[in-house]
């Protein structure tokens, strides 16, 4: 497959090995270039591993609080769908950030597309769980589940946008001149995550089945829980 | 090393300057088996998604025709496409017609297959053709927008990058706009026809699942969307 990219802009700073989970986080939020010229040059499975375990933290502590709404089944249910459906989302846009990296015209392989998957991940869940205690707060005081899923989705549509910057961003330092097709490419990511937080409902409130037994696009299932009436 | 390999995929996708020359000046036939075999496998794999809404028969249908729609599209036009291109005034002979037009399929194959886990997921996601009529109809129907949607980014993405390869070769703008235009309409004219004989894709649900209709042959593409138009229009 593809070679290692070589650093388009190289900076000595950003070839100091980055250590720990904490080192992980840091480049993360204040030395993104350090992170790509890493997952790019090296594709250190240590960093990526960091990546994960930050996401995998990050992702079951925020499902906690998305649990606390409903308890019960949820306090664990919710922690384990989230996780899941996050990385299932990864996983299923994968080929298609690859080709759409390449189309864009940066030299990316596809060890470089999984790390920046794992990248977009890692920060989405850490914006994620940092909107915890307020999510919590409002969990506390209302008992509309249609208020918290809305909130939720705010929550979640905020961070991946910024997973997304972080992503576009990659690439550019990669060498891609156009972001045209990863534009393409990142609503096909927003999509793909409403239709798996439908795909894993309940996630806020509760049902007889951990899994729904009725399948439904997001639209579809929307528009019936803001209009309950209409599913009689 | 990459250069020994038969297809730079990621070059072509790229759009690398050159590698379109590349792929034309050096044809061989280990070169051509690996474009036909990604685009058996890109299609089909996207066919077999797209039919697998309705049943695994359907699936396997479709992964076969969609396949075949490109490669006899390419083939069929190799001609008509080879004449064209010195009388818009870019020199390819009729072999490197054949290998551009193909190339650009490649990628649009290449694409479709990248998609194929996304539509996959949505396909699980929607209401089976055993569901009650209305959701069967709803479902069917977003398939069909998503499936469009997919065809249309691999179209568009497939046939810039062959734009950039034909704009290298002229030299100029003007000649890579007008043979890349006069080969869409070739191949839109062949490919929408192929389509219309090899139909179902989806398999709709209140019909029986078959390889190829009964009326096939009857009528055509443009006859249908015509009619279609004139109902929309109530004329």
């Amino acid at each position: 497959m593809n070679t290692s990219v070589p650093p388009l802009h190289p900076n000595p700073e950003d070839s100091q090995p980055i250590l720990g989970l904490s080192g992980v986080l840091e480049a993360l939020l204040r030395r993104p270039r350090q992170l790509w010229q890493q997952l790019g040059q090296n594709r250190s499975p240590s960093l990526m591993l960091g990546l994960l375990t930050l996401t995998l933290v990050a992702t079951l502590l925020y499902g906690v609080v998305v649990g606390s709404f409903s308890g019960g089944t949820q306090w664990w249910a919710a922690p384990l769908k989230l996780t899941f459906g996050l990385l299932a989302c990864g996983l299923l846009c994968l080929p298609s950030l690859y080709v759409f990296a390449c189309l864009s015209g940066a030299r990316v392989g596809l060890l470089d597309a999984v790390g920046l998957v794992i990248g977009l991940l890692a920060l989405f869940s850490v914006l994620l769980m940092s909107f915890a205690p307020v999510a919590w707060i409002f969990s506390e005081s209302t008992q509309s589940v249609a208020a918290m899923g809305a909130l939720h989705l705010v929550f979640c549509l905020t961070a991946i946008a910024f997973g997304v910057r972080f992503l576009h961003q990659g690439l550019v330092h990669w060498g891609a001149p156009s972001n045209a097709a990863l534009a393409v490419w990142s609503v096909l990511f927003v999509l793909v995550m409403l239709q798996m937080m439908t795909a894993l409902r309940p996630l806020v409130g509760t049902a007889d089945t951990l899994l729904p037994v009725e399948k439904r696009f997001f639209l579809q299932h929307w528009a019936k829980n803001l209009n309950p009436e209409s599913e009689n | 090393m990459s250069a020994s390999r038969p297809i730079r995929l990621e070059a072509l996708l790229r759009g690398e300057t050159g590698e379109l020359q590349r792929w034309l000046s050096q044809p061989d036939l280990l070169r051509i088996a690996w474009a036909v075999t990604l685009i058996v496998a890109g299609a089909g794999l996207f066919g077999a998604v797209v039919g697998g809404w309705r049943s695994e028969l359907q699936a396997a249908y479709s992964a076969v025709k969609l396949p075949l729609i490109l490669l006899i599209t390419a083939a069929g036009n190799t001609a008509l496409n080879g004449l064209l291109a010195p009388l818009l005034g870019i020199d390819l002979k009729l072999r490197q017609s054949f290998l551009a037009v193909l190339m650009s399929f490649v990628l649009a194959a290449v694409i479709l297959a990248s998609l194929a886990p996304v539509l996959a997921f949505l396909v699980w996601n929607l209401p089976d053709a055993t569901s009650p009529p209305e959701a069967q109809r709803q479902a069917f129907a977003l398939l069909q927008v998503a499936a469009v949607g997919a065809v249309a980014i691999a179209g568009v993405a497939a046939n810039l990058r062959l734009y950039q390869g034909l704009r290298e070769l002229a030299g100029s703008v003007a000649p890579a706009r007008r043979l890349l235009f006069a080969w869409l309409a070739t191949n839109l004219l062949l490919g929408a026809q192929l389509s219309w004989i090899a139909r179902p894709f989806f398999g709709q649900p209140d019909l029986e699942v078959v390889f190829l209709r009964d009326d096939a042959f009857r009528s055509n593409f443009f006859e249908a969307l015509a009619y279609n138009f004139r109902q929309l229009l109530s004329l």
